[in-house]
């Protein structure tokens, strides 16, 4: 399979800060990939730079071109929601629904609509009238309308309750997600996406840390819980990250083998929260 | 290309309601004007009648096509005046508001380039502005001189000869429309001047804009001695080539009381070929070119904030 989206040592700098850091990857179609990083850990500029809004140093291709110098062509196949509610405030959802449709060739006006019936949201209604929600809801509404190859979704949910936020995962897999379709998320609440997530990348100070599928993360890590003596030989097999809870050690390996560990305690996979503080915990000794 | 930009020029009227929205209101207050005035008028019942049966019999047709074109001319300033206003707000909001309301990571998210987004508004400035202008124009003749017939007629006077008679309304109506679209064209260098403050401004659009302007205005003469740029830049409104001024000269002489009747047509004033054959004329364009580029290139660079 082609790659959709192919990053050969990019970088981007403002000033005497690396926000990205030599940084290369390749994403593939169809899947779920969860881009996590702490605050300033350079998701955001990366995903700019992905899709064309910001320029950057370095081989980037999404969908074969460059997406700083050809972004309008880019813009028919992605689409994506930023971090903050920033459908313009002033704009009726009708006059919304008339611009996409008049801008965007891949863009399904009748969908939309079958999408905004399952709202509240009334079309003669002005953006700065809905709560967060509902905005978030109508933005939903239109990316799903249109048939993009590949969609960025930064922080999508933040600031929802739980109720909208499930429903927007919810709505995202049932109605959206297919092989042919790729996702890319950030995502601070990491825990209500990484059961829908096929693919896992982790980015701090610039730099990726993990980039993995989902199912190999088993057999990579593995979290054993260990008291006294037992405690001490598993240390002697270097965990990358060690917490203490209910008087044991929870230490997490990275690539020892399950059969090793067994006798030293408990086994379990780590959730991608641990993995990921213990990634960055690891990064910053 | 042509669809895009309609719907950018629609997006941009949606979102500046005031290009619509200031003309009818001028022209409200401009009708309530008239009338407020006819009504004061008819309190003189008889000095009413004579000076309307003067009118009718004695004033020579030019004076009267004069004193309306006057009218015109004089309710036409007002549209010009707020035209002048709003296009320099309009510019200095359009690639601002964006960025402050956070709105542009949306508008950047379509398969729509940032030189197109520009050039939207650029067009917007230059020509949906005037002729919203204009079409006001000619609404507050039409109503006005509709209300100032009826009234007349009351009195006993021919409105068809007084009012309706008297002017030549579609020469005056192209005249406005050529002066005003002229007139953004004159001025574009200002215009592109603004629309790049507005996109790279982080602050204070209006003060950023017009700041640098007076500054260089004031330095010029005190660190080199010359005044070319108040003269140039600053006072280019005073040089507008597309006005016959010795025409207009002739029509604003009030020494020599008969008009002359060629002077009486707005559109006699006006010459398009001095005006697109003016070299200042294109080098305003040059310039206004210029800077919208340079917005573009802000806009494009910039990213989000």
């Amino acid at each position: 399979m082609t790659s959709l989206v192919s990053a050969r040592g990019v970088s981007k700098r403002f000033g005497s800060i690396r926000a990205v850091d030599n940084v290369s990857f390749e994403i593939e179609g169809g899947k779920i990939l969860g881009l996590i990083g702490p605050n300033g850990a350079g998701k955001t500029t990366l995903l700019k730079a992905l899709l064309g809004l910001t320029d950057c140093d370095g081989q980037l291709s999404v969908m074969g071109l460059d997406p700083f110098k050809q972004r309008k062509e880019l813009m028919q196949n992605i689409c994506f929601i930023a971090d903050v509610a920033v459908l313009p405030r002033w704009m009726k959802v009708s006059q919304l629904l008339n611009y996409v449709e008049a801008v965007h060739p891949n863009f399904s006006r009748h969908r939309a609509e079958e999408l905004l019936t399952h709202t509240k949201i009334l079309r003669n209604s002005k953006v700065r009238q809905l709560s967060k929600g509902m905005v978030t809801q109508l933005h939903l509404s239109i990316i799903m309308s249109i048939d993009a190859k590949l969609l960025v979704l930064d922080e999508p949910t933040l600031g929802l309750d739980i109720i909208f936020r499930k429903e927007f995962y919810a709505n995202l897999l049932n109605d959206y997600f297919d092989e042919e379709r790729t996702i890319l998320i950030t995502t601070h609440q990491v825990e209500e996406i990484e059961n829908l997530l096929t693919d896992i990348m982790f980015i701090n100070d610039g730099k990726i840390l993990l980039d993995s599928p989902m199912e190999s993360l088993a057999d990579t890590y593995t979290e054993v819980a260990a008291s006294g003596d037992a405690a001490d030989r598993a240390r002697g097999l270097g965990p990358i990250a060690e917490n203490q809870m209910f008087g044991k050690s929870v230490m997490l390996f990275e690539g020892v083998n399950r059969e090793q560990l067994q006798e030293f305690g408990e086994l379990r996979t780590p959730s991608v929260a641990d993995l990921f503080v213990a990634k960055i915990m690891e990064a910053r000794k | 290309m042509i669809i895009h930009q309609l719907a950018l020029i629609k997006r941009e009227i949606w979102e500046h309601r005031s290009i619509y929205v200031t003309p009818m209101a001028i022209a409200s207050i401009v009708t309530l004007g008239v009338l407020a005035m006819l009504v004061f008028a008819s309190g003189f019942a008889a000095e009413l009648d004579l000076a309307i049966f003067g009118a009718q019999n004695l004033v020579g047709e030019p004076e009267r096509i004069a004193a309306l074109t006057a009218f015109f001319i004089t309710t036409s300033m007002v549209f010009v005046v707020a035209l002048a206003i709003l296009t320099v707000f309009y510019c200095l909001d359009s690639l601002y508001a964006e960025r402050k309301d956070k709105s542009i990571l949306f508008w950047r998210s379509l398969p729509v380039t940032d030189a197109e987004t520009v050039i939207s508004k650029l067009i917007t400035a230059i020509v949906v502005l005037p002729t919203a202008a204009v079409i006001g124009i000619i609404g507050t003749h039409i109503v006005n001189l509709i209300v100032m017939g009826i009234w007349v007629s009351m009195k006993g006077g021919d409105a068809s000869v007084l009012i309706w008679g008297s002017v030549s309304l579609f020469d005056n109506w192209a005249a406005a429309f050529i002066a005003l679209l002229a007139t953004g064209i004159w001025m574009s260098p200002f215009i592109g001047w603004f629309l790049l403050v507005s996109a790279y401004t982080k602050r204070s659009p209006l003060l950023m804009a017009f700041m640098p302007l007076i500054l260089i205005g004031i330095i010029e003469p005190i660190v080199i001695g010359t005044h070319i740029f108040a003269e140039k830049v600053l006072a280019r409104g005073d040089h507008f080539p597309l006005i016959r001024t010795d025409n207009l000269d002739r029509f604003f002489d009030e020494e020599e009381w008969r008009v002359a009747e060629d002077a009486i047509s707005l559109l006699t004033h006006i010459d398009v070929v001095q005006f697109f054959t003016s070299p200042a004329t294109w080098a305003g364009i040059l310039v206004c070119g210029l800077l919208s580029t340079g917005a573009i290139y802000v806009r494009r660079f910039r990213g989000e904030s």
